[in-house]
């Protein structure tokens, strides 16, 4: 009798009971079901695996791709892609039960296509904006089983960014420029309008120099003219230093009065929780709480 | 005939090797596993995504050889190769806007189309240049094919520039342009494998005046053919090939150029046994470059022309040679 009870105990455990098909729509519109909670996943890019990561999965990512620098808990998982692209070969061969892209380098367009061929469920997710970083992680939450907790996250990051949202409601907006990388011809990259990038700037009290155009690289000329009140570069301070050392950048005015910063890559150029902390410090940077109270 | 017999039979191990071939080797009791209807999700990944990309690998070389040879025919140069008039600007201008630009149909099929349009448009409108420029000679389209292309690779960059964001990237089209085989459905496989099939008769139906043809201009004319006319309609066959190749494999470096010099040195000159000779060791060629493509670095895949390229530049060298020292 006993035996049986533990025997039942065990299998009741092993099995969670009724495990019902959940089904999502994703940022292709397509419909993704997965008939029961994903027990191995492959995250493409680290913003999904740290999403995944945050809902408390981390064990259950069994695939990464080599540019994933973050949690430390996943890097020793196996590589199914980088640079050069993806490989279909080493997600199958992880024998994944669910696949997380974004439509990045080739991502979406080298696996979508023969995941759903193998009929492995392969949900894609976009990026435009902060809110979307949480609904990705709400969508990822109903997708692996683990709603309550996806909510929960949601829900604490959003009280952050409202926290942010009251505090800078009403200083003076400083006009920013970040710049994003730099071109072997001297043109540089910058942050634009209708990315998530440019939504944290502006959700951290800023508002954008260049609120328009979609070619995201520029001349440094364009960057003088528009001598913004604040520069920030995504990279660390000895590159920052290194470009705002050469001829012409020390007229503009943020380099003038000193308000120029390095901002951390991985809070605002990778879309998943972390991008809340880097909102939170840029608001710092944008408006001092020193000077706001 | 032994040539025939050693040819048809290096495809046929080239396409096992090609089939066994991955980040994820399969031995060939995997194979045959796969092959009985095992249901394994690796069996499956063998059956549904890499044979068809393999037998599409094939095809791919096979019209490549096949364009190469007519080409090459048409203006009796060896250096002559099928993306010599503007098809590969075309089609890579016609794969750009599909990879870039949202359209109504899906991308797997506008994909193929647009870039198959953008190859067979080039060389008409180079034919066209050439026409209304009044040198319908081989010089004549050479050179309106090098301005056309010069056009269309600068349209090319510009939509790439303008287009690619950060979920749009460069390097979808990058890739297309160096060169890849698209895994195609059964069904289109099978359309492919029509497609070639009809392209070899239709290039044959070349081999003969080609012969002529190769014997000099004049000596051609005294043989009774028109010969403004016939490069005209040989020019338009061989990039209805080529097309056919761009539109399935994207821009597949050297095959064309080579296959058909090692076929001369397999069958000899004449077209009738050259032509099929040419597409089965164009097969062949890109058969292997893509199970090299798809092997050499895990996790990543190599694009195939990058591949072909490698082992074509030393070939041409080879080639170049042996030219000197004759």
């Amino acid at each position: 009798m006993i035996r049986t009870l533990a025997f039942l105990g065990v299998l009741a455990l092993a099995a969670p009971l009724h495990a019902e098909p959940v089904t999502v729509r994703d940022a292709f519109d397509r419909s993704v079901t997965v008939p029961e909670p994903p027990q191995r996943i492959v995250t493409i890019f680290a913003s999904n695996t740290e999403m995944v990561a945050a809902l408390g999965l981390a064990d259950r990512i069994v695939g990464i791709e080599a540019y994933t620098r973050y949690p430390p808990e996943v890097l020793e998982k196996p590589l199914v892609g980088g640079r050069l692209g993806f490989s279909v070969d080493e997600v199958v061969a992880q024998r994944p039960d669910l696949v997380v892209v974004t439509p990045s380098r080739q991502a979406a367009n080298q696996l979508v296509d023969p995941m759903q061929r193998l009929g492995i469920p392969i949900v894609v997710l976009l990026q435009r904006n902060v809110a979307e970083i949480l609904s990705n992680i709400r969508l990822l939450g109903r997708l692996t089983g683990v709603s309550e907790r996806g909510e929960e996250l949601a829900a604490r990051l959003q009280a952050r960014l409202d926290k942010v949202e009251q505090r800078v409601a009403h200083g003076k907006k400083p006009s920013v420029i970040m710049i994003t990388g730099r071109l072997g011809n001297g043109l540089l990259l910058v942050t634009r309008p209708g990315t998530y990038t440019g939504d944290a700037i502006v959700r951290a009290g800023g508002h954008l120099a260049f609120d328009a155009g979609t070619i995201a690289q520029v001349s440094p000329e364009a960057v003088f003219n528009a001598d913004p009140d604040l520069l920030l570069f995504a990279g660390n301070e000895k590159d920052m230093k290194e470009l705002i050392g050469r001829p012409g950048w020390s007229d503009m005015r943020a380099v003038r009065s000193k308000r120029v910063h390095a901002v951390n890559r991985a809070e605002l150029l990778i879309p998943g929780p972390r991008t809340i902390d880097g909102i939170e410090r840029l608001a710092n940077i944008f408006h001092p709480p020193a000077a706001t109270q | 005939m032994r040539v025939w017999s050693l040819l048809v039979l290096a495809l046929l191990l080239s396409v096992l090797i090609g089939a066994s071939a991955g980040h994820d080797w399969m031995s060939p009791a995997d194979l045959l596993r796969a092959l009985a209807g095992d249901t394994d999700v690796r069996s499956r990944l063998l059956i549904d995504w890499r044979l068809p990309r393999v037998l599409a690998a094939a095809c791919v070389g096979g019209l490549l050889g096949l364009g190469g040879t007519v080409f090459q025919g048409v203006f009796r140069n060896p250096l002559a190769e099928p993306y010599l008039l503007g098809s590969a600007g075309g089609a890579a201008l016609g794969a750009t806007v599909a990879l870039l630009v949202p359209l109504a149909a899906p991308q797997s099929f506008m994909l193929p189309v647009l870039a198959f349009a953008g190859a067979w448009g080039a060389t008409m409108l180079v034919i066209g240049i050439s026409r209304v420029a009044g040198a319908v000679d081989a010089a004549g389209m050479l050179l309106a094919g090098v301005a056309v292309a010069a056009v269309l690779g600068a349209l090319r960059s510009f939509l790439m520039l303008a287009l690619s964001d950060e979920t749009v990237s460069l390097q979808i089209v990058l890739s297309w342009v160096l060169g890849g085989v698209q895994t195609p459905t059964w069904p289109i496989l099978g359309l492919l494998a029509a497609i070639s099939i009809a392209c070899l008769m239709l290039t044959l139906l070349l081999a003969g005046r080609l012969d002529v043809l190769g014997l000099g201009e004049t000596m051609a004319i005294a043989f009774g053919l028109n010969v403004n006319r016939f490069i005209a309609f040989a020019v338009l066959a061989g990039s209805v090939v080529v097309a056919a190749a761009v539109a399935f494999g994207g821009l597949v470096a050297f095959v064309g150029l080579a296959s058909p010099h090692i076929a001369r040195w397999l069958v000899g000159p004449l077209h009738r046994p050259l032509l099929p000779a040419s597409a089965l060791v164009g097969a062949i060629v890109v058969t292997l470059a893509d199970a090299i493509a798809r092997s050499a670095l895990p996790p990543a895949e190599i694009p195939l022309g990058l591949v072909t390229a490698v082992a074509g530049g030393p070939f041409f060298i080879l080639l170049l040679a042996r030219r000197l020292r004759a």
